[in-house]
């Protein structure tokens, strides 16, 4: 970029450096007080000097709005592009990220993040935390899971997820009451029922403290190690709505298909404390497949009947 | 957010004539015709078209891909019911893509499928513009690509 950038034109709102092969971009970029869109797609960023050393005090973490830095080299998200706290719009698209930073939670005001096209194996659940974010494209990349945190996202509007390497979705997709799209093809969604029989029997820890809360035995810091204390803070409500149970470790996951009235069947993962647990309309999970295959009857029926409008082929 | 379908000419009821807009990994669903001519040109960027067989009867196993290729600018491409289905999708990740579609006779509804299936959906078209004019949402149903 030519040093002098700033100072003739110091009112410059959009700059578009897209297909010029830049390796880096330097300091000409931080006192232009007004940019708030950055293109420089097709280039070749990615290495060290990508962005401007000290962005984060420059006036322009506090003007950019819209940075789209898609087909270039990143393997890793640039730790200054975190400091963009007014950014609304982030294209990584086509590079070669492995993974999203969990401090991807500090661009606050973000509403439109685009990571297709790179290697993404793991969505952290700290993306969650994103306030505003509307629109989420993590298409062509190597995702196994989707972590049930991503429910959270309540201003969800889009969610691009295919071709990728799902086999199973968190029931608590079912929550994202405003999302109006969702692209799931090209994934190896499991289509027939799946028994999960690899069901560890709990620990004897486990089963005490399932009674200590289950029975609302009470204790104090006082009375036990703090380890344990902690042990006890984290037990999870089983969801099984006829059952008051709570589990640690020891869960049983299990696969349950809403049917979206014969156009598609989704599997879900629901966790669950025991065997004996399941949905109040389907029988227990050792008999026969036919009646446990089809949740239309569960109370995420509603939720259901919402998500088929949403879904894309 | 996803691709758009904005109408251009309705020629007197004989075809419809529309512009689709493709933003960065969109794709349609695997559709077909409904026993119409259907002829597109890629205006702007590029776009990979998949070419499907008919499901069987049962419709119970994976759909069999018959080809695929990618449509360059000013490139142009044909399907019928009787040449078979397909997918359109813009697979850039960094580049939008813009195509122009006639249909001939003109038709609102199509099947959609699902690829692991072969299961058929019927689905109602709608556009997002017409003569330039912003059509007003009616229906939240998923519509069908061009």
């Amino acid at each position: 970029l030519p040093a002098g950038l700033s100072q003739w034109f110091p009112a410059l709102e959009v700059l578009d450096v897209s297909g010029t092969g830049l390796a880096e971009m330097g300091a000409e970029l931080l006192s232009l007080p007004c940019l708030h869109t950055l293109l420089a797609k097709n280039n070749r960023l990615g290495g060290p000097g990508s962005l401007p050393k000290g962005l984060e005090q420059a006036p322009l973490a506090r003007s950019l709005r819209v940075l789209n830095l898609s087909g270039n080299r990143f393997a890793e998200v640039p730790p200054a592009l975190l400091q963009l706290r007014e950014l609304r719009s982030l294209s990584l698209g086509g590079n070669r990220l492995h993974g999203i930073p969990p401090d991807i939670q500090e661009l606050r005001s973000l509403e439109f993040l685009y990571l297709g096209g790179n290697f993404i194996t793991a969505i952290p659940p700290e993306l969650a935390k994103l306030p505003s974010l509307r629109y989420l494209v993590l298409c062509d990349n190597k995702i196994q899971s989707i972590p049930p945190q991503l429910a959270q996202l309540h201003s969800l509007r889009s969610l691009s997820l295919h071709n990728n390497l799902l086999t199973y979705l968190p029931r608590e997709i079912l929550n994202l009451v405003h999302l109006e799209e969702l692209s799931l093809r090209g994934n190896p969604l499991v289509v027939r029922f799946v028994r999960d029989l690899t069901y560890n029997p709990p620990s004897l820890q486990e089963l005490a403290g399932r009674t200590v809360k289950t029975r609302n035995v009470p204790y104090a810091p006082s009375d036990l190690p703090e380890s344990l204390v902690r042990y006890l803070s984290l037990a999870s409500n089983c969801p099984n709505p006829k059952c008051g149970g709570v589990y640690f470790d020891s869960c049983v996951r299990q696969i349950k298909f809403v049917d979206f009235c014969g156009k598609y069947r989704l599997p879900l993962m629901h966790y669950l404390c025991s065997p004996e647990c399941s949905s109040p309309f389907s029988s227990a999970s050792q008999s026969s497949t036919s009646q446990s295959e089809s949740d239309s009857e569960d109370e995420a029926s509603v939720a259901a009947h919402r998500m088929q409008k949403v879904l894309l082929g | 957010f996803r691709y758009t379908r904005n109408l251009v000419d309705n020629g007197n009821g004989k075809f419809n004539l529309m512009i689709l807009c493709w933003g960065e990994g969109h794709g349609s669903s695997i559709h077909d015709h409904t026993d119409s001519h259907c002829f597109m040109k890629i205006l702007q960027g590029n776009l990979k078209e998949t070419l499907f067989e008919w499901p069987g009867k049962k419709g119970n196993g994976e759909m069999a891909k018959k080809s695929e290729r990618v449509l360059r600018e000013n490139q142009c491409a044909y399907i019928n019911d009787s040449i078979g289905l397909h997918r359109v999708e813009n697979i850039s990740h960094t580049e939008t893509a813009v195509s122009l579609h006639l249909y001939s006779p003109p038709f609102n509804t199509c099947n959609t499928f699902d690829q692991r299936t072969g299961h058929k959906h019927k689905v109602t078209m709608t556009f997002y513009s017409q003569y330039g004019e912003r059509t007003v949402c009616v229906s939240t149903r998923p519509d069908a690509p061009g």
